[in-house]
């Protein structure tokens, strides 16, 4: 998964001022910076286009902090309501703290092998059945749809590979740099139609134990931002049962998402036990 | 006016692509890359036109209006040079021609801006070489 850093200090031997990113650094010149400042730019506009309120991005937070107060390997332990949430400090308007992924130091590992060996090994295999990519790598000035991502085409892909669709993933890790990420998300990959992602995420759907239980983790919100790797092993245990107190009952079928940049780079694995 | 050693805010890369925005913005014109066979804009600027793949561009002064097309406010510090301005707005403008710039709303109080505002070009000399676009509500 590619990212973007931000570094905080100039770069070392550097005669002018910090050039941050963005088209030819313009943006860096009008005070534009990094992945969180090109997505919360997204998020207003599908709030403008959509209704789209700051408590549904909230829901998405409170949801994930939920499943990470009892992950014993989470960053994020302390209780947090909405209304914790709404008064939390804003990063980038309509971004709070609470908005955007944690800063993590960390390493995890994934053994893939042939099914024939799985079936030998200690832990009950849980199967690739499904992999896509789908990338819009337009500046976000040029992009024909704004909002946009890839993300739908990486899905479609890995869908009819799979054989499944939308309706039959029970439990799902939606790559969370911020919260809006799994709003869009939702809509680009048909979980619900375009512009319906807020109220998709209202009265507990996303939380464990709801209809379509989100990053049961705490994800890159509320365990841990290791890029790409946050949310596989979680999906991977969750399908094996393995999840003790996090545990959501008897899912057999998940989906794991990953990006790059500042939603530009997007690829899917579905995942059976 | 500010000079160059006591504007520490970045500053953009004026590049040979980017030169003619530049020259323009100077002479508080709004200049956009536009191709001259498809009559396609495009903004960042690029060598062919992403329409029709054609390599010939003109730059056309515009008529500096557009709405806002989606905005932020920052809080957080990210550049030295920006800590006495959190928190600020950056917006995207949606010119009435069509492209779209990255640029500061001015004039105008936080809670105010909207997204489909109508707003107009002005330009702010930073330093000797260097004029930004800023955009003031209609």
């Amino acid at each position: 998964c590619a990212f973007i850093e931000l570094s905080l200090s100039p770069p070392p031997g550097s005669e002018t001022p910090y050039q941050g990113r963005g088209a030819q650094g313009e943006g860096a010149a009008h005070g534009l910076f990094g992945a969180m400042g090109g997505i919360s730019m997204v998020a207003r506009r599908h709030m403008a286009l959509y209704g789209t309120k700051q408590e549904h991005l909230g829901a998405v937070a409170v949801a994930f902090r939920k499943n990470a107060i009892i992950n014993p390997i989470a960053q994020m332990r302390k209780p947090m309501t909405m209304e914790d949430y709404m008064n939390s400090r804003w990063i980038i308007e309509p971004f709070h703290i609470n908005d955007c992924a944690l800063v993590s130091d960390g390493g995890r590992a994934l053994i893939v092998t042939s099914a024939e060996r799985a079936r030998a090994l200690r832990q009950p295999p849980v199967y690739i059945m499904g992999m896509g990519q789908g990338h819009n790598v337009s500046d976000p000035l040029r992009k024909e749809d704004f909002l946009d991502t890839g993300a739908g085409r990486s899905a479609e892909t890995a869908f009819k590979m799979a054989g499944v669709t939308p309706k039959d993933i029970q439990v799902a890790h939606l790559y969370d740099a911020a919260t809006y990420n799994v709003i869009t998300q939702l809509e680009e990959y048909g979980f619900c139609k375009r512009g319906e992602g807020g109220p998709f995420v209202e009265g507990g759907r996303i939380e464990r134990g709801g209809k379509l239980p989100l990053n049961p983790s705490g994800g890159q919100l509320s365990e841990v931002y290791i890029q790409g790797w946050t949310g596989p092993p979680e999906i991977v245990r969750q399908l094996r049962g393995d999840c003790g107190e996090r545990q959501n009952k008897g899912v057999e079928l998940g989906l794991v998402s990953n990006q790059g940049g500042s939603m530009n780079f997007h690829s899917t694995l579905i995942l059976r036990r | 006016m500010a000079t160059e050693t006591e504007y520490n805010k970045p500053l953009p890369d004026i590049n040979e692509l980017t030169k003619p925005y530049w020259d323009a913005a100077k002479r508080h014109e709004l200049v956009i890359q536009r191709c001259s066979d498809c009559g396609h804009y495009r903004n960042p600027p690029s060598p062919n036109c992403p329409r029709c793949l054609s390599p010939n561009a003109h730059w056309p002064k515009l008529s500096g209006r557009g709405k806002v097309f989606s905005w932020v406010v920052f809080h957080r510090v990210y550049a030295p040079g920006f800590a006495n301005e959190v928190p600020y707005n950056v917006a995207v403008v949606e010119l009435d021609e069509g492209p779209k710039v990255i640029s500061n709303i001015i004039d105008c109080k936080l809670e105010d801006i909207k997204v489909g505002m109508p707003v107009e070009v002005t330009f702010e000399d930073v330093t000797d070489e260097v004029s930004l676009t800023r955009f003031r509500p209609v």
